[in-house]
């Protein structure tokens, strides 16, 4: 009889708890490549996380926009509406504000909105910082102390400033997102730092940078792809880790996600545009072996959702 | 030499140390920590002991009491055993005492290789020789040319017949056989078609035949001058000196200086300041040896190609240029006066064939010199050099690559970085609890810089005293003053300027270390790609030759816990100093040896790294201590566990 051709699979990727209570996810966890479930086991399947901003986003699509126009100005309510009409099981909330090239919001008034959104939200929370080394150790640092019992994901931790949010989560006991750009090898060097330092296995994913369609998406897919190998077939314990891309930020910043139909008419139409790019690209992601991708418009997170449905059901 | 057994407490580590050894080197060999900031030149005073059992040759040093002295302290730089000892050290026995005790540590220090192996057997058949002659006068019936008469004797002598002369000896001949009554030594080489007569001198000068033997690095310039007529079982080296190579001034590396020969009278300012360099190192081995100029015969030297071209004064600029085709590869013999060399106008300069534009004839020379050509074992060279160049064969094969490690094992980029030479740091030791070093400097002298081999030294002890994280960063929260914030970011204090030559604390920093992990990792990856090339593992690897003017030994187990070297049994390792320069001294030695190279140069593979993805990924994956690959280094990490840095 035909027997598929299979992969030996010598790793597994550990599994990491974000939130705490009857809503925390579990991530992580799989014995096989992306949905190849017919070589192993994938016991929690990829999520999404509803990416929330700080502040009013005052360069969004109106198309962006459009699905939380009542709750825009308010992180909380924001994240809240989230979870409850669009059944989020995990936000991200991206502290753009405080960003020194942008915002430069103080650190406190970013901080009061964290513990808002906290209090609002019963799911896990990401907290993205502004990717700014020196804002981040003092930002996230802060957060970690707030969010004290939450288990929320703290990042992103770059080699320079990995020892001050690191120690702090520590202390929290928060997992935490070592960043890395675009290479295998330096997001191994940054886990075996973190490692070093005392952050747990359990307590570790990796950004590994992502890159949106047309904007060196690929890149980012052969990154994931090769930890992904390296973790599972290659018995490198230091990339055994859940995979998160922050997707949506890239996606919606673009040329091609910004201009309307009547800008470029050979376009087609923004909306639909735009959703399919971020679900495209969401999709890519996820068959290269991300755990969690960030998502804004709900619309391409129901897109990926069915998706992610489809190739977990044992259907076939 | 006689040999005593010294027993440090509290550590009880022993060592077994020559007679002229200070207890600071059997300290520093043993692994035991004594404080020694002066490079063991004696001005610090630090490097207290107490001889508690057996006696030394030690005179009192005004920093030691004379109630002290009375009570067995001395210093260790200036005590040398006498017979078999048992000394303190007063500092260790603040040390936790597990760390001391957990490794037995024998010395892995590898020191230049015995040259004598190398050549037995094997007869002496310099490339120039000498003989001495007596002619017969002419006379009416006998009325031959001078020429026709020298090579009738000649002819006699070598039982061949095909001579030719220079036109340079015509000149002088009539002049000198006759000053000489007809008693006269020719200095001679083979060439193609028969001998060729390069030299005539007045009277017996048969046992004045020396040659110079040069490597002509792109950072360094080293010589050394050779007596050609007192070989048994080694090479009489008479002089050594060297030099930075005067075109850093055009450029770092081999690019930049092939940039700057694009240039209008580029090549020729570049071909001058390298005979400028060449001609100081000459005049240094005439003076230090004493020996006379006119008796020097030929001067061989070895480079990679980019130096090879700009001696000869020959275009460079295709080297750099894809397909990367040099002028040649095969160089003739050709007058060093021409290239505007200090030396007599007979003197010819051999040049060691190369492979291609960036595996050089230095490489050649040194798989020679090293003699894995002639080897069964399947061996891996490394020439640790601003571009490191990897050799890997037997007798049968021989592949080869090159990378471009930067000149940090040369004291290039490197802050207080120097060649090794008199005053460099070469030994260096970190004391656990209180960070303060022992550092060790060739002479002895007082610190003025650091050589490759203190740099290994320091990296290494560094990371094992958790000084240095494993991505080569400083701890930001250790509170010690030796570690601190300096113009060029965190920096590590090695002397403090009160004991060092320059009146500047020697520090090393981040921006230093940096470039020696991109150096080592260049070379470990360059090793790795090479080896795997051709389906290898290291551990298939039945030798490894070390090469590299970066000091005059090499500690093997911290050249593998900075991840220079991989982790293979030590026994697989041989350290043979400048593998060029040892090339070029049996291209002096045997003319067979010459033969050699240039079949060697012609059979050699070279696999192209600069183009290759996978030694871009293996090279981040090693720019880290020892490197991200814990497989790869599991005793390092072993240690490192051990000393609870990682947990």
């Amino acid at each position: 009889m035909f027997e598929i051709s299979k992969v030996k699979y010598t790793g597994k990727i550990k599994e990491v708890t974000l939130g705490s209570g009857e809503k925390a996810v579990i991530i992580g966890g799989e014995t096989c490549y992306p949905f190849h479930l017919f070589e192993g086991e994938m016991p929690n399947t990829p999520k999404i996380a509803f990416e929330v901003w700080d502040f009013e986003p005052d360069d969004w699509q109106d198309w962006a926009i459009e699905p939380f126009r009542d709750v825009i100005g308010n992180p909380a309510a924001w994240a809240r509406k989230c979870v409850e009409v669009f059944h989020a099981e995990i936000i991200a909330l991206n502290l753009k504000g405080a960003d020194p090239n942008g915002k430069d919001r103080v650190v406190e008034e970013v901080v009061s909105v964290v513990k808002n959104v906290i209090e609002a939200v019963d799911v896990p929370v990401i907290v993205w910082g502004t990717s700014n080394d020196e804002k981040d150790a003092v930002l996230l640092r802060r957060v970690a102390e707030v969010c004290e019992g939450k288990n929320v994901a703290i990042g992103p931790l770059s080699e320079k400033n990995y020892k001050h949010i690191g120690a702090t989560a520590i202390a929290y006991n928060h997992p935490v997102l070592a960043s890395s750009p675009i290479d295998v090898n330096l997001a191994k060097q940054l886990n075996i730092l973190l490692g070093n330092l005392g952050v747990k296995d359990e307590k570790i994913l990796i950004d590994p940078t992502t890159g949106g369609l047309g904007y060196g998406l690929e890149y980012s897919y052969s990154v994931i792809e090769r930890d992904k190998m390296a973790g599972l077939t290659q018995e490198d314990i230091k990339l055994q880790y859940p995979i998160v891309c922050n997707l949506a930020q890239e996606i919606w910043k673009t040329k091609e996600a910004k201009l309307t139909q009547e800008d470029d008419p050979k376009l087609g139409d923004e909306k639909k545009r735009t959703i399919l790019l971020e679900s495209v690209s969401a999709m890519s992601m996820l068959i290269a072996g991300a755990d969690v991708v960030i998502m804004r418009h709900p619309e391409s997170i129901a897109l990926v959702q069915e998706m992610i449905k489809e190739l977990t059901s044992r259907g076939i | 030499m006689n040999k005593y057994r010294i027993t440090f407490l509290p550590s009880e580590r022993i060592f077994d140390a020559h007679e002229g050894d200070t207890i600071l080197d059997a300290a520093m060999k043993a692994g035991v920590y004594i404080n020694a900031s002066c490079g063991g030149n004696s001005s610090c005073g630090k490097c207290r002991i107490k001889v508690i059992q057996g006696s030394v040759i030690s005179t009192r040093h005004p920093k030691i009491s004379k109630a002290d002295y009375d009570k067995g302290y001395r210093l260790a730089c200036r005590s040398r055993p006498e017979s078999n000892l048992v000394v303190e050290v007063p500092i260790e026995s603040q040390i936790d005492g597990s760390i001391l005790k957990d490794n037995g540590r024998k010395p892995l220090i590898l020191l230049v290789s015995d040259l004598g192996m190398l050549i037995k057997q094997r007869k002496a058949d310099p490339p120039f020789f000498k003989l001495y002659i007596e002619l017969p006068e002419p006379t009416a019936e006998d009325n031959i040319s001078d020429f026709e008469r020298l090579v009738r004797e000649l002819g006699r002598i070598l039982k061949k017949h095909i001579f030719s002369a220079d036109l340079n000896v015509l000149k002088s001949m009539a002049r000198t056989f006759r000053e000489s009554i007809w008693k006269i030594t020719v200095t001679l080489t083979l060439c193609n078609n028969g001998f060729r007569i390069v030299n005539v001198e007045t009277g017996k000068k048969m046992l004045e035949n020396y040659a110079i033997v040069l490597d002509i690095g792109t950072t360094t310039v080293s010589g050394q001058i050779i007596d050609l007529t007192n070989y048994g079982h080694d090479i009489c080296t008479l002089a050594e000196a060297s030099d930075y190579n005067g075109q850093i001034r055009f450029g770092d590396d081999v690019i930049s200086r092939i940039m700057y020969c694009r240039k209008t009278g580029g090549l020729a300012n570049m071909q001058k300041a390298l005979g400028d360099t060449v001609n100081g190192i000459i005049s240094q081995l005439v003076k230090k040896s004493g020996v006379r100029k006119a008796s020097i015969s030929h001067l061989i030297f070895a480079g990679n190609t980019t130096m090879t071209h700009l001696f000869f004064g020959l275009d460079p600029e295709n080297i750099m240029l894809a397909p990367y085709t040099p002028v040649t590869n095969v160089y003739p013999h050709a007058i060093a006066k021409d290239f505007g060399l200090d030396l007599e106008g007979h003197v010819y300069v051999i040049a060691s064939p190369c492979v291609s534009s960036y595996v050089g004839g230095d490489v050649v020379a040194g798989v020679v010199g090293c003699g894995m050509s002639r080897s069964e074992k399947v061996t891996l060279y490394i020439d640790v050099g601003t571009n490191g160049e990897i050799v890997l064969g037997n007798k049968d094969w021989l592949i080869c690559a090159s990378c471009s490690a930067g000149p940090a094992f040369e004291g290039g980029g490197i802050q207080f970085g120097m060649r090794a030479e008199t005053g460099a740091i070469e030994q260096l030791k970190i004391n656990p609890v209180n960070y303060e070093p022992m550092i060790i400097t060739i002479g002895k002298a007082k610190p003025k810089g650091i050589c490759g081999s203190g740099l290994i030294d320091g990296i290494s002890e560094l990371l094992l005293t958790g000084i240095l994280d494993q991505n080569g960063k400083f701890k930001r929260d250790l509170d010690d003053s030796r570690v601190r914030e300096g113009e060029s970011g965190f920096e590590y204090v090695v002397a403090s300027k009160e004991n060092t030559q320059i009146c500047k604390d020697i520090v090393l920093t981040e921006v230093d270390l940096a470039n020696v992990i991109r150096a080592k990792a260049a070379l470990y990856a360059g090793c790795k790609v090479l080896v795997e090339s051709i389906g290898l593992t290291f551990h298939d690897i039945e030798r490894v030759i070390i090469a590299g003017g970066f000091g005059h030994y090499i500690d093997l187990e911290k050249a593998q816990i900075i991840g220079l070297l991989p982790e293979l049994p030590l026994e697989r390792f041989i350290f043979v100093g400048n593998g060029s320069l040892l090339g070029t001294r049996l291209f002096s030695f045997s003319r067979r040896f010459i033969d050699e190279a240039q079949s060697i140069s012609k059979k050699m593979t070279n696999v192209e790294l600069s183009t290759s993805q996978k030694f871009m990924d293996e090279f981040v994956a090693a720019s880290f201590l020892p490197h991200t690959d814990d497989k790869a280094f599991p005793g390092v990490l072993k240690k490192l566990h051990r000393y609870k840095l990682l947990p």
